[in-house]
């Protein structure tokens, strides 16, 4: 069947749309850091310490601890009481709402100090939800980009490297979505999104291949059943090494609280939740990604062996698959080794990206070997 | 060895593999094996600690990052496995530094002493953990958990509740609904022990033996397996017979009796190409019509072998790898008798319009032996005084020839490629450069005879593979996702409950809980559900099942 150029004009231009509304995004995050949420402060002390799934009641069960639940008793008249000003601060300025933030907590709950982040169900700031929101759409548009680009080709959108790129990045933003509605990381906005539109904005630009169709190679239900579930696993690794990076300067910051050196940019670190809690989202997400990446290489073995007679060949496309897929098992395996955890681990599971992104873009460019469809002369 | 309580215990404890392993399926109760010290002399005690070591967590760790590391060069340089000829073009290139690269092995990695014996210390280092403790969970089937602890209210989770009931009734309803979400319960005065989640443990250790068994199955497929590649002109046929095979490697215990012994035809080849955008002339689909017969006086069956669409006989697999241009020459000698008269393959030279060489080479030509080099163009056009093939199909095909006569030098000193043609001894001749269309011909000057291009086939270039660790490895490969997942999304947790009689009459029901793995958290949540549940049986009132409807986190635990 042809090509319908058409509907693949239609895809780009979706696609461009969906990338000014993630860029907006960024800014609303951006915005919520600068001056949105300082006056939620109030509200840390009676932050509860697992990641709770949004939707939950809050009280601690049974009474558990008296002074928990005087915490939790004392939290959300804070939280109700300070979250007023923020929201006429965000459209007054930040000047007024910063005293207010800092008064909150010495005057809120005494609880413990060393517990930030926020409480699971809180009403986000104006600009998260302004950001929420513009994501949202951006990605409702994203996905009918994507799959008006598969209805031009007649196939699954992840055929060349500019497609696989586009559709690796609306399963972060999907992902994300996700994570936003489940544990509310409102924090996480600006960090997911900001790399997601650079990643657009250069696939766009740089490795931008016009529709076309595939190697007869390819031509398999296998594409869509191992690239598919390739592209699942490396869009949230995408969003796992975010979490890395964040955890490593949070860990960082916090570190140095506590030996009591000076601190640059306390105020974004604030808003963040404690090291703790960031790394263990990001372990639960590479735990959601790593099956994927396993069953991705399993289906490619599985395509190989009847594509070209052998479900193991050491081509470099599989090799550096085989090496993403062992260091993220370093890491599985660090995060429960007594002297490996936090940092270490955080600094492997960074590692399995580089690796990720250099089978994507160094392998695919520089070496040639079987998976050499990028679709770049 | 994803989470295992053996290298949770043992780093808890101190440096991993320096303290003793405890039993997975017992506990605090039942204590560890006690192995002691062990004296640092003698050659047991150092062949134990170094068992030790290499069994330990941060072994296994440093070897499976050992081998990712070893398998870089493998992808970076170009390997004698997948693709010889670029390490011949590696060794014109660096002169200086090929030989030793490969001396180092790194022209062959992944055969390499050095990758092999990373890869079989880190498969010994998984057995030597994982072995045990299959034996041990084994053995802790049916295992009860162990008794509550005196205080439960220490536990990192817990919870104190009242009921009107007297303690046996309490923990009678206790019991009842931890038994009804399967926990695994064990009573005794005044307390209850409950544990759940053996199926974590058993996941964790299905992943790691199906590792091993994956290792098993791909040394199976290179010991008994073997692959050949054959090259087959439209109309001909050939049998699965080591001498019939264009290349063959065996497995190290394959003998040339264990070949199938299939035989195949090829009928006709077909394949279609985009005509038009900016893809024109990428090829869309090939065919290739077969008809083959299992082994000798077997019935003859017939199949479309298409790339991703193998042939299977007999445990053999056939595969559509490649294909070409086969121009047909006939050839009449100086004496008027017709010395040669079939298809010859021809290479394609790698542009898109398939354009292709080969050789022609005539031994039995009399007075002296020819031999020609050949082009052949599928769609020839004329761009600016040059011939070229614009197309891959054959819509408009012509050959241009360079004739020679003289000696091949066939019949001493190395042996030749088919490809290839030794022109040390030949003498070029001097006719003009024509290039033919189907029919035509040349006559060679000096009476040395005439060559006529006839027409065309085409070839398909087969891989024929066998190996018989394919299926063994696709089940490990399942079984090792399967154990993944189980180890990941189970969490192995214990649930204590103590109650007692107060002074007013009522009954304080302490209840704690313990999860024994658990790094993803949100055990808390789990256990605010339980402790719900359970408050909510000494009441009488029934609690939804679900702990996310009726918990929450009851406050920061490590």
């Amino acid at each position: 069947m042809p090509i319908n150029q058409g509907l693949s004009h239609f895809s780009d231009h979706f696609l461009m749309v969906a990338l000014l509304l993630y860029f907006l995004a960024v800014l609303a995050f951006a915005a919520d850091f600068a001056f949105g949420r300082r006056a939620t402060d109030a509200t840390r002390s009676a932050e509860p310490a697992e990641l709770v799934p949004a939707g939950v009641a809050a009280p601690a069960a049974g009474g558990a601890q008296a002074a928990g639940a005087d915490g939790a008793a004392a939290g959300p008249p804070a939280a109700t009481a300070t979250s007023s000003p923020a929201t006429a601060g965000a459209g007054t300025g930040g000047a007024g709402t910063g005293g207010a933030g800092t008064a909150g907590p010495t005057s809120g709950a005494p609880g413990r100090p060393g517990i930030l982040g926020r409480r699971a169900g809180l009403p986000a700031g104006p600009w998260v939800r302004a950001g929420l929101g513009l994501v949202i759409i951006g990605l409702a548009l994203h996905i009918v980009g994507v799959i008006t680009r598969g209805l031009a080709v007649h196939r699954v959108p992840w055929g060349d490297m500019y497609e696989f790129v586009i559709a690796v990045s609306c399963v972060a933003v999907i992902f994300f979505v996700g994570l936003m509605i489940k544990y509310r990381p409102y924090y996480l906005g600006l960090f997911v999104m900001a790399p997601i539109v650079i990643i657009i904005g250069l696939a766009q630009t740089v490795i931008y291949t016009p529709a076309g169709p595939i190697a007869v190679a390819l031509n398999s239900y296998w594409l869509a059943i191992h690239v598919t579930a390739i592209t699942l696993a490396s869009g949230t690794y995408v969003v796992a090494a975010v979490l890395a990076v964040v955890f490593l300067f949070a860990d960082r910051h916090s570190r140095r609280v506590a030996a009591g050196l000076p601190v640059r940019n306390g105020e974004v670190f604030r808003l963040l939740p404690s090291p703790e809690r960031i790394d263990q989202l990001a372990y639960r997400t590479v735990v959601f990604a790593f099956p994927l990446w396993t069953f991705g290489i399993m289906a490619g073995a599985i395509w190989a062996d009847q594509a070209w007679g052998r479900y193991w060949g050491w081509d470099p496309t599989e090799t550096w698959a085989f090496i993403t897929w062992v260091v993220y098992a370093c890491f599985l395996h660090a995060r429960v080794t007594a002297g490996w955890r936090g940092r270490r681990a955080a600094y492997i599971q960074l590692a399995g990206f580089g690796c990720l992104l250099f089978n994507l873009l160094g392998v695919s460019i520089f070496v040639t070997g079987l998976h050499s469809y990028a679709g770049l002369n | 060895m994803t989470e295992t309580s053996q290298m949770t215990s043992t780093s808890q404890a101190g440096p991993a593999g320096t303290s003793p392993p405890q039993p997975s399926g017992g506990g605090p109760g039942t204590g560890g094996q006690g192995t002691g010290r062990v004296s640092p002399f003698g050659a047991q005690g150092w062949l134990r600690w170094v068992w030790r070591q290499l069994t330990s967590m941060r072994t296994a760790l440093i070897l499976l990052f050992l081998l990712a590391v070893a398998s870089v060069p493998g992808s970076l340089l170009p390997q004698q496995g997948i693709d010889p000829a670029a390490v011949q073009q590696y060794y014109t290139s660096h002169p200086a530094l090929a030989p030793w690269l490969a001396r180092l092995s790194l022209f062959n990695v992944f055969a390499a002493p050095w990758f092999a014996a990373i890869y079989l210390l880190l498969f010994l280092s998984l057995a030597g953990c994982v072995v045990p403790r299959t034996f041990r969970l084994a053995r802790s089937a049916r295992a009860l958990p162990p008794p509550a602890p005196r205080h439960v209210a220490r536990l990192p989770s817990s919870a104190r509740q009242q009921t009107d009931r007297d303690p046996a009734a309490a923990l009678d309803a206790a019991a009842a609904v931890l038994r009804q979400r399967k926990f695994r319960l064990r009573t005794g005065d005044g307390w209850l022990s409950a544990e759940k989640g053996y199926r974590r443990e058993f996941g964790n250790l299905l992943f790691h033996l199906a590792l091993l068994a994956l290792l098993g199955a791909v040394a199976l497929g290179g010991l008994f397996g073997y692959k050949a590649n054959r090259l087959l002109v439209s109309g001909s046929s050939f049998a699965n017979t080591v001498t019939a095979l264009d290349t063959f490697r065996p497995g190290r215990l394959v003998s040339s009796s264990d070949l199938q012994p299939f035989s195949l035809t090829l009928n006709r080849f077909s394949a279609s190409y985009v005509t038009s955008g900016t893809e024109r002339g990428q090829p869309s689909a090939f065919n290739a019509d077969v008809s083959y017969t299992a082994q000798p006086g077997a019935p003859v069956r017939h199949d479309v072998l298409r790339v991703n669409h193998p042939l299977a006989v007999d445990g053999a697999k056939v595969y559509l790898i490649g294909h070409g241009y086969a121009p047909v020459f006939k050839v009449t000698d100086g004496t008027g008798k017709v010395v040669f008269d079939q298809p010859v393959p021809f290479i394609s030279v790698g542009n898109s319009g398939l354009t292709s060489e080969g050789v022609i080479k005539v031994p039995d030509a009399q007075p002296d032996q020819l031999g020609f080099a050949g082009v052949f163009l599928p769609t020839a056009v004329d761009v600016g005084g040059t011939l070229e093939s614009a197309f891959p199909a054959p819509l408009l095909p012509r050959v241009s020839l360079v004739s020679y006569k003289g000696n091949l030098g066939m019949d001493s000193g190395p042996p030749q490629s088919v490809y290839q043609l030794n022109t040390a001894h030949l003498t070029q001749l001097p006719v003009p450069p024509r290039p033919l269309a189907p029919g035509q011909s040349i006559k060679l000057p000096g009476g040395a005879g005439t060559v006529t291009f006839t027409g065309y086939r085409e070839w398909i270039s087969l891989a024929i593979t066998y190996d018989p660790g394919q299926l063994p490895a696709l089940i490990a490969g399942a079984a090792a996702l399967a154990g993944l997942l189980l180890s990941f999304f189970v969490r192995r947790r214990r649930m204590f409950v103590r109650a007692y009689p107060s002074p007013d009459g009522t009954t304080r029901v302490d209840v704690g809980g313990l999860a024994r793995s658990d790094p993803a958290g949100g055990f808390d949540e789990e256990f605010a559900g339980l402790a719900e549940a359970l408050r909510g049986a000494y009441a009488g009132t029934t609690v939804a099942d679900d702990p996310q409807l009726t918990t929450t986190s009851p406050g920061e635990r490590d």
